[in-house]
């Protein structure tokens, strides 16, 4: 693989940094402080961990990132009496990472082009992949001269897309990610799919139904290097090492250790066309994720709920300044796509203020932010809808503003608009998932990650759904609780 | 005690008070009699700054109403108001429909609230009401609720706005009983009424209101008897 990434991350990406400060270079997504300190003897790698076998989270055991990659550069680390420490990032803000220096190295799959040369080094190769042509098994596709004519899938943006250029008029499918690609050669949208060779042995190991052929590898055989900053001290000493360990035959038997067996996945399985048995020991890695999405759904549902009644009020106030601002941001928020500011909060946040968010409250952020827009016009009408004499009367006790507002206001315009507050709760349950695409790891990332782990496409999605599901069902009994609670003064 | 000089008000380009004057004595009860449309309730509602008041003075024991140093919020806990539609909260009980206030505002200690919410609602014969919500009481019984929850907060000053014009006819007079028990007990009391009547029986001074002016302000025996003006003596043909 050359390129891994989400390509909506990478837009939003260079979006943001478009919008923000023309001009700059990407932030990276690490949240990682940078450490490049040789002389405290840590030296830190970036890597974006969701490439099994050279780099995934072992989700079975605990979330430790583990893989080729890690091994080799445990062992180079070792070699020169470093103690390493992972930085995990998403794969497009791996370059940043490095020109800013918040990591030393970077090993993540990453092949040697003519493109990323400018920016980086690169040490010697330590790995050269071949590709591979995965099709259903009773297709007899393994040549590229098969494939003339036919619907071949690749992952977009991946060396890959140069192999299919050697076809004979293919139709070429572009997507994202590698489960997607096999879930469209399993739904015969493609009649085959070209990804790296580690990888296909993977899918075909936990899919009976799919058949690999080698392609022989071309002159053009990329290979994949540890990429340091311009003029790193680092890569002729990284190189000895290498060197050492090519010789003496321990990356030989590193690699057969990753590529030779599938650790991660059982033995090869027989019929049927759902494995769920297979997602079993992910299961309390699975529903740990409950945990982030409902904290995540609970911070932002408690900051929207909070910013949107203090809009509110700026709304029907008599300030012109406050009822001008809040109906402005309520514009700006409602006519943007949530998943724009939750990249520009993301990403804008440590360029302008040189604090490094976190995932989590960046997203819970930005949601909070997205959800107060709307809820304010909730409230305000929940608000408005409270009779005038409530208000006459709490005055002429000589109750003060602030208190009527929260004490006597508040709570019947609560009761009136509380489904419509059920309804954002519920929202905000599943829009979550959007949080994924900056790498929180809720439900969505986590299946994700079982998917790149299990080679499986469906099954951790299925898995997830039904969570999600549950989640909502106790959510709204919850609601309805609260509401026969709140109709007991009628 | 409440001192009104040359009040006028105006919604946009409609005059509802065109320069009322006239003082108000501790303890006087006041009936404001008028056709609808004649400033009844605007002139009352001036009074605790519920409507702010185009032009003219407010003084109420000595406090300058329109003056914007004024703490207003401070001066309303000696002013209570009696609405037509009661307005209690309806999200609380009876109970603490009576002590918000007193405790939240004045800082009321909870039990001596609730021991003297207790001793009103006897007062107003609903001592068997303090834990249901409002949803749950007739118009009259909601209405001594009011004038309980006014109470509770020792105002020198009560004003009342129609309070028994929302009501079906049964229950007026549980209402004006309770108000007529307060007359006379040192409160200075502004009532707007329909109840010629209870305004006869109950008040020191009768305000006959017209067009925005208090064209009338004389004892109810007076008023009654021998109207001054052409305007006051239709009316009274009109209702009597």
């Amino acid at each position: 693989m050359t390129l891994k990434h989400d390509s909506i991350r990478r837009a939003l990406t260079a979006l943001a940094c478009l919008l923000v400060l023309a001009g700059c270079l990407v932030v990276p997504g690490a949240s990682v402080p940078p450490t490049a300190n040789a002389a405290a003897k840590t030296i830190t790698m970036g890597t974006s961990p969701d490439y099994p076998p050279y780099e995934n989270v072992d989700a079975a055991a605990g979330g430790k990132i583990v893989g080729l990659d890690i091994d080799i550069a445990q062992a180079i680390a070792d070699k020169l009496g470093y103690e390493l420490k992972i930085a995990p990032s998403d794969f497009d803000g791996l370059i940043a990472a490095l020109q800013s220096k918040r990591v030393d190295f970077v090993m993540s799959g990453m092949s040697v082009t003519e493109e990323r040369k400018k920016s980086v080094d690169f040490s010697d190769t330590y790995y050269v992949a071949s590709n591979t042509i995965v099709s259903r098994q009773d297709s007899g596709l393994n040549t590229l001269e098969d494939l003339a004519g036919k619907k071949v899938g690749v992952q977009l943006g991946s060396t890959q897309e140069k192999v299919v250029s050697e076809i004979e008029n293919p139709t070429v499918l572009k997507l994202n990610k590698i489960p997607d690609l096999i879930q469209a050669l399993k739904a015969n949208r493609v009649d085959a799919v070209i990804v790296e060779d580690a990888v296909a042995a993977g899918y075909a190991q936990s899919n009976n139904d799919l058949n690999i052929a080698m392609i022989p590898a071309g002159d053009s055989g990329e290979g994949y290097a540890i990429a340091f900053p311009k003029g790193s001290e680092l890569s002729a000493p990284f190189n000895e090492a290498l060197q050492e360990m090519k010789n003496d035959g321990s990356l030989r038997q590193m690699i057969d250790k990753w590529f030779g067996t599938k650790s991660t996945v059982g033995s090869k399985v027989g019929g049927g066309w759902l494995h769920f048995d297979r997602i079993g020991s992910y299961m309390g890695y699975l529903l740990r994720g409950i945990y982030v999405t409902l904290l995540f759904t609970l911070v932002s549902a408690a900051f929207g709920f909070v910013w949107g009644g203090i809009l509110s009020l700026f709304k029907l106030s008599k300030v012109a300044v406050l009822r001008g601002f809040s109906t402005v941001y309520t514009s700006v928020f409602r006519g943007t796509p949530l998943l724009l500011q939750l990249a520009l909060i993301y990403y804008a946040i440590p360029q302008l203020t040189g604090y490094n968010i976190p995932a989590l409250l960046a997203a819970g952020l930005a949601f909070g932010l997205n959800s107060a827009a709307y809820l304010s016009e909730t409230i305000r009408g929940g608000i408005m809808a409270v009779d005038k004499g409530q208000r006459e009367a709490a005055l002429s006790l000589g109750i003060p503003y602030r208190t009527m507002m929260f004490s006597i206001i508040m709570p019947q315009a609560v009761k009136n608009i509380l489904p419509a507050l059920v309804n954002e709760c519920v929202a905000l349950v599943k829009e979550s998932s959007l949080v994924s695409v900056i790498g929180v790891a809720d439900l969505m990332r986590r299946a994700n990650v079982v998917q790149a782990n299990t080679f499986l496409a469906f099954e951790p999605l299925l898995v997830v759904g039904a969570i999600y599901y549950v989640l909502v069902l106790a959510l709204t009994s919850v609601a309805r609780l609260l509401e026969r609670r709140m109709r007991r003064s009628d | 005690m409440i001192k009104v000089e040359n009040l006028t008000k105006s919604f946009g380009k409609l005059d509802v008070l065109n320069g009322i004057s006239t003082s108000v004595e501790r303890g006087e009860v006041v009936a404001i009699i008028g056709p609808s449309g004649s400033g009844k309730s605007t002139f009352l509602r001036c009074l605790n700054l519920l409507e702010v008041p185009t032009g003219g003075t407010i003084v109420v024991d000595g406090a300058e109403l329109t003056d914007p140093k004024t703490d207003i919020t401070r001066i309303r806990q000696r002013i209570g108001m009696v609405f037509q539609h009661f307005h209690l909260f309806p999200h609380l009980t009876v109970m603490d429909n009576l002590i918000f206030a007193p405790t939240r505002v004045k800082g009321m200690d909870k039990s001596a609230a609730r021991a003297k919410g207790l001793s009103l609602l006897e007062r107003v014969g609903l001592a068997d009401k303090a834990d249901v919500y409002p949803s749950k009481l007739s118009g009259g019984q909601k209405q001594r609720v009011a004038i309980a929850r006014c109470l509770m907060m020792d105002p020198d000053v009560i004003l009342f706005d129609e309070p028994t014009s929302a009501l079906d006819p049964e229950m007026v007079k549980e209402v004006l009983a309770v108000i007529r028990g307060l007359a006379h007990s040192g409160l200075t009391m502004l009532i707007v009424t329909h109840e010629m009547k209870f305004a006869r029986e109950a008040a020191d001074t009768i305000y006959f209101l017209d067009a925005g002016r208090l064209l009338e302000r004389s004892s109810p025996e007076q008023f009654f008897a021998n109207p001054q003006t052409e305007r006051a003596r239709r009316f009274l043909e009109q209702v009597l």
